[in-house]
């Protein structure tokens, strides 16, 4: 497999269909004498921004931070979670085991407050 | 039944890539100045936008994936921040502009400063996105914009001679001001093929759940729909040339150019081309606020859509409720629409070859298109519109500088 074509920002769903983001960043295990193994995918702007200049994925730490939304953030799942990969990633776990959706919950809060929310 | 009505998805789009700020005035700048002779620039605008849209309409109803999210599959967020960020700052720019050309149009129809009508514009806009539904928007944006056809009305009854318009087919050197009618030309290409109508047009597709099945639709609604608002800025662009040619008009404000429908509608010209330019720019507006929040929950895998319940996306709900507000501000502070509108097209111009360049590599992967690979026509033909996007973006701001 490719990582970087087959894994690398591909859509990730949880094992009931949910979105769960695109895999921003990926953790790599390698050892002498052994082909590299993909330990685990990571989710998350913050890691996003690693990948495009590390200055921008400090920022948004600490901007998650500010907001209290840095808890277990950006999310790291472990290969052994993921059950699929295709066009899209399936995992085991269900989206409530990981923080991906902190921002999405935050702000649901206000827009279900919005008169007209549906 | 309810498929052939998928036709307004490509009307809408068209509104926003003929009829909306930009394009109006362009259209009447064009005529006013140059006669006929730019509209073979309309139809090659057309010929690009058609094409393009049928291929995001192709690439939609086959990968399940709208134009956004195929480019950071395919090519990675390394590549994708360039076209995702330059597209994120011209739609605000955009919107900002369709803003003040909706607020204008008010202005006309009241007399009322149109600075006071932004704000009540933008809540408007909003309004519509968070109650409505991607039907609800789609026929309403494109039932409405059917007013625009005044212009294609007008042109017919001046009269114009046949021989003379399609002459203005045939590509031509003036015998004056050829950095302006470079310029001109520049315009109405860029004006009209802006990148956010082919995520739009593909999201469209996605919302109103295209298959493989759908393919022929996917087409009458590109061509067809494109031609909808191409023969509306032909419309434009002929009647400016037979009522403000001959009078030397350089239409530099919409109230000239409103002065093109006296001789057809009378005392009706100006409410008409209010309603025009306003529902035009007012459509535009709605599109370009929703894709703002299509383009950035598509790039980063979030739930999307405005079909979905507002709850479920709140980071949709957030992004488009961002760019709006975003305009609005912009908008408030006090601005010229039609300088806003000149630099985003710059910037339309210049981003063009890499929002075409990932769609030859994806129209001709199985993995994305299956079987419906594009053919020689198609791959020649975005070989083409990367090349003069490439040679377009080197001479844009020069020609900006002394042709604008």
């Amino acid at each position: 497999m490719d990582i970087v074509r087959d894994v690398l920002d591909t859509r990730v769903v949880d094992r009931n269909g949910r979105e769960m983001g695109r895999v921003d960043g990926i953790v790599v295990d390698c050892q002498p004498n052994q082909p590299c193994r993909l330990a685990a995918i990571v989710i998350g702007p913050a890691a996003l921004g690693d990948r495009l200049h590390p200055a921008l994925g400090q920022f948004v730490r600490r901007l998650e931070k500010r907001f209290g939304l840095d808890q277990n953030r950006p999310a790291q799942i472990e290969f052994a979670d993921v059950d699929e990969i295709e066009t899209k990633i399936r995992l085991r776990l269900t989206i409530s085991d990981t923080a991906v959706d902190a921002v999405e919950k935050r702000l649901r809060a206000w827009v279900g407050r919005l008169p007209g929310a549906r | 039944m309810r498929k052939l009505f998928n036709l307004t998805l490509g009307v809408v789009t068209s509104i926003g890539g003929f009829v909306e700020v930009g394009s109006i005035s362009t259209s009447a700048q064009a005529g006013a100045e140059f006669g006929f002779s730019l509209l073979w620039a309309v139809a090659a605008a057309t010929l690009f936008l058609a094409a393009l849209a049928e291929m995001a309409g192709r690439l939609a109803a086959v990968s399940k994936r709208s134009m956004a999210a195929a480019v950071r599959e395919r090519f990675g967020i390394h590549f994708q921040i360039i076209p995702l960020s330059a597209e994120l700052v011209i739609d605000t720019l955009l919107l900002t502009a369709e803003l003040g050309g909706v607020a204008i149009a008010i202005k006309m129809l009241t007399g009322i400063g149109f600075q006071w009508w932004i704000l009540p514009v933008g809540l408007v806009a909003w309004l519509v996105l968070w109650l409505g539904n991607f039907s609800v928007i789609e026929d309403g944006i494109g039932l409405l914009g059917m007013v625009t056809l005044s212009f294609v009305v007008a042109a017919w009854r001046l009269h114009p001679a046949a021989g003379q318009v399609a002459g203005g087919f045939v590509p031509t050197v003036p015998h004056h001001d050829i950095t302006r009618y470079a310029f001109m030309t520049v315009s109405i290409i860029g004006a009209t093929v802006s990148p956010y109508l082919l995520n739009f047009y593909s999201s469209g597709a996605i919302e109103e759940k295209w298959t493989e099945q759908d393919l022929w639709i996917n087409r009458v609604t590109a061509w067809l729909g494109m031609g909808f608002g191409s023969t509306v800025a032909m419309g434009c662009l002929v009647t400016a040339a037979i009522v403000l040619g001959p009078q030397h008009v350089k239409v530099e404000t919409y109230e000239q150019a409103a002065q093109m429908f006296v001789p057809v509608y009378g005392r009706w010209a100006v409410t008409l081309f209010a309603l025009s330019l306003g529902i035009g720019c007012f459509g535009a507006a709605v599109e370009i606020a929703l894709n703002a929040g299509y383009v950035l929950g598509q790039s980063l895998g979030w739930t999307w859509g405005i079909d979905k319940k507002r709850r479920d996306t709140s980071r949709f709900v957030a992004a488009f409720s961002l760019v709006l507000l975003l305009a609005v501000a912009i908008a408030s502070i006090g601005f010229d629409p039609l300088r806003v509108t000149l630099i985003s097209v710059a910037l339309t111009v210049v981003i063009m070859p890499l929002v075409v360049l990932p769609f030859l590599v994806l129209m001709n992967d199985e993995q994305y298109v299956g079987r419906h690979t594009s053919g020689p026509i198609g791959n020649g033909l975005l070989a083409t519109i990367t090349i003069l996007g490439a040679l377009m973006a080197m001479v844009v701001i020069p020609l900006e500088i002394l042709g604008g």
